[in-house]
């Protein structure tokens, strides 16, 4: 009896669904197009808006200046993401990373490895210049590898002023500018570039411009970077104290770099995926604060008007509502074909903008490159899709006590009196 | 074992003998289904399916929390006794305001009484909470609205079908009974049709096999000729007096036409009967 009532309780609920959306697919394609558009509209219009920020701060939270490069491995200290250009915010660091970036090179299946310094410092020509530079130190070899989204080519292979560990060896003083560091600077091949932090004092080092190198992918275009040796640039900011350096790059086959970097730090994050990671966005504070913000506005906009949409709708739809009651659907089945469609008209609102957001990226990309930023300034990442309609059932959720509240209000003999 | 005779009566062509035996035997076994489950005692021969004992209501009187203490009440019904047999068609006649759309509204569970009992198939309406009047309501209640009231975004099939979602019967079954009432209204070729692209009288013939859809015991018509010409609405009393057989049917009208098919007229004025023509 009881499995009887199940499979009734079953086939009764999959009908009230079948009912709203019957209802809701006539009203959209033969009866009240307007309102059902108006309501799919503003929620896609919402969430694409979402999704485009979204994509913004992700693009904010992966995309900083010196995260492009060529490695196979990257082992970063944990609970720390890459280093973002935008604010600057200095995180944990690995140590002792001249010595184990030697131990791993020395492993099978490993081209090479290299730590990799962000500082930024201040740069200045013999004109008097000066402009404050990420400086990425690393330690390059005979192949020509990309790093902070410039080649190491133009730097002599090695560094040889580590000296092991004494950092007394010769400096070569090679220094390889971005495009845009050596706008800025008025810089260009052969240059002498003094270098100061708040470490040097007067006797500031002074670096030649090697080359001057356009970035790898043009996402850098607005962030003057410049690539040295690691040690020479450890020596400027103090980092040679503990052999301290942001991240450790290795090249290779991915496993057994993958291998050697774990054995090597086996309390950091070693990371082989080269895409965008969302999680990104809640080690960056700004990118964070942007889709938090974002996220927080979409709900509340996109639940807005929802609820004003549908609860119109509900109030035309108050005779509808009494002739369910009046062949017979008590209360809360009433409700559920109310609930059922707010939230269906919700969820094909947020397909629909998970479109347009993805549009919008690529148009926001577009926009920016063809006027002030070249480049990506938006990521779209398959995330998105669940992350859009979670919102949008969110929305519809908060949304869907009001068109209940109107829909419960409705009196019958009212509606079959008129 | 019922159901399988649902599914086994189909097909438009055949001959119109077939096909109202056929719809009684969907009756009698859509009948199985639901007395399985019912709350109320299926009324024999002996017992009223309708009975209404001193029913007495006022509008404003009950129900709304916040109403306002200056507001006045309404006398819709005052002592209200009568009843109707399975098989009897009963014409509620009288004036507007005379109380005969409150009465069917009563019988249907719409609206509760404020004194009086009012039975359908022995139970008493009045003393169920607002969920078991809903049950006994798509159980054993048809209701025909003077302006069809059909849901304009469905077609006159899924309007059909719509008391049996509730029910919790399967889509296909739903498809066929709904099929099956269309014609027998007259309206297998308006299945697909939205409320929008049919006649009045297609629309209320269309509402009469709704409120046939769950093969309820009591039928309420309220003016169910109000909105059509006198020949369509000839034709809709035809139906629903010739679909009405065997259940009692009560029909409110201040139509001579539509009331003269009534086995018996109950007179109303000012809420009370003045007369009860046997």
């Amino acid at each position: 009896m009881s499995g009887d009532g199940g499979g009734r309780r079953r086939t009764r609920w999959a009908g009230l669904v079948g009912l709203s959306t019957t209802r809701l697919w006539k009203r959209a394609t033969r009866t009240t197009a307007g309102r059902v558009a108006a309501t799919t509209g503003a929620v896609a219009l919402t969430i694409a808006l979402l999704l485009v920020v979204t994509g913004i701060a992700l693009a904010l939270a992966g995309g900083g200046a010196v995260a492009t490069d060529d490695a196979a491995v990257r082992v970063a200290p944990e609970e720390s993401g890459t280093l973002s250009a935008v604010d600057g915010v200095e995180g944990p660091r690995l140590g002792a990373t001249n010595e184990r970036a030697a131990a791993i090179r020395s492993r099978a299946g490993v081209e090479h490895a290299s730590p990799v310094l962000v500082e930024t410092v201040q740069l200045e020509t013999a004109d008097g210049d000066a402009t404050h530079v990420l400086v990425v130190g690393v330690v390059p070899d005979e192949q020509p590898r990309t790093v902070a989204g410039l080649s190491t080519d133009s730097l002599e292979s090695g560094d040889p002023h580590y000296a092991e560990g004494s950092y007394d060896g010769p400096r070569t003083g090679e220094l390889v500018l971005s495009r845009d560091a050596a706008e800025r600077l008025g810089a260009s091949t052969g240059d002498e570039l003094a270098a100061s932090s708040v470490r040097t004092g007067d006797d500031a080092p002074s670096f030649t411009v090697t080359a001057v190198d356009a970035a790898a992918d043009g996402r850098d275009a607005d962030v003057p970077v410049a690539l040295v040796h690691l040690s020479e640039l450890q020596s400027v900011s103090g980092g040679d104290d503990g052999e301290l350096a942001d991240w450790v790059l290795v090249w290779g086959e991915a496993g057994a770099a993958e291998s050697a970097a774990a054995d090597a730090y086996p309390d950091a994050a070693v990371a082989s995926e080269r895409g965008v990671d969302p999680a990104a966005l809640f080690d960056d504070g700004l990118a964070f604060a942007t889709s938090a913000i974002a996220l927080l506005v979409g709900v509340t906009i996109c639940a807005s008007f929802v609820a004003t949409t549908m609860g119109m709708t509900v109030d035309e739809d108050r005779r509808t509502l009494a002739v369910l009651e009046a062949v017979g659907f008590p209360t809360h089945s009433r409700l559920a074909v109310v609930a059922i469609s707010t939230l269906v008209t919700t969820l094909c609102g947020a397909l629909l903008g998970v479109g347009l957001g993805v549009a919008g990226i690529a148009a926001v990309n577009a926009v920016a490159g063809a006027t002030v930023a070249p480049g990506t300034v938006a990521i779209a990442h398959p995330l998105f899709v669940p992350y859009a309609i979670v919102v949008a059932l969110l929305s519809g959720l908060v949304a869907v006590p009001y068109p209940l509240a109107v829909a419960a209000r409705t009196t019958i003999l009212e509606e079959v009196s008129r | 074992m019922g159901d399988e005779k649902v599914d086994r009566n189909n097909g438009s062509s055949r001959r119109p003998l077939d096909r109202v035996e056929s719809v009684r035997m969907i009756h009698r076994s859509l009948r199985n289904t639901f007395s399985s489950t019912a709350g109320a005692t299926d009324g024999d021969d002996s017992t009223a399916a309708v009975r209404l004992a001193d029913v007495t209501h006022e509008y404003g009187s009950s129900g709304r929390r916040f109403r306002s203490s200056g507001e006045r009440s309404v006398t819709a019904l005052r002592g209200v006794s009568f009843e109707v047999r399975a098989g009897d068609v009963v014409g509620l006649s009288g004036p507007s305001g005379s109380g005969k759309s409150t009465i069917l509204h009563a019988v249907a569970g719409l609206l509760v009484p404020t004194d009086g009992t009012v039975e359908l198939l022995g139970t008493d309406v009045t003393a169920l909470s607002d969920r078991e009047r809903a049950r006994l309501r798509r159980r054993h209640v048809g209701i025909v609205f003077q302006r069809f009231h059909l849901l304009p975004s469905l077609s006159a099939r899924a309007n059909v079908a719509l008391p049996l979602v509730q029910a919790g019967i399967p889509r296909s079954r739903r498809r066929e009974r709904a099929t099956t009432l269309l014609e027998q209204v007259g309206l297998g070729d308006r299945v697909t049709h939205l409320p929008g692209e049919l006649s009045g009288g297609e629309c209320q013939r269309v509402a009469i096999a709704r409120a046939l859809a769950t093969d309820p015991d009591v039928i309420v018509a309220d003016e169910p000729t109000g909105e059509l010409d006198t020949a369509t609405g000839a034709d809709v009393l035809e139906v629903l007096t010739d679909v009405g057989r065997d259940r009692a049917v009560l029909v409110a009208s201040h139509d001579a036409a539509t009331l003269a098919v009534a086995d018996r007229v109950v007179s109303l004025r000012d809420g009370a009967v003045v007369d009860d023509e046997r």
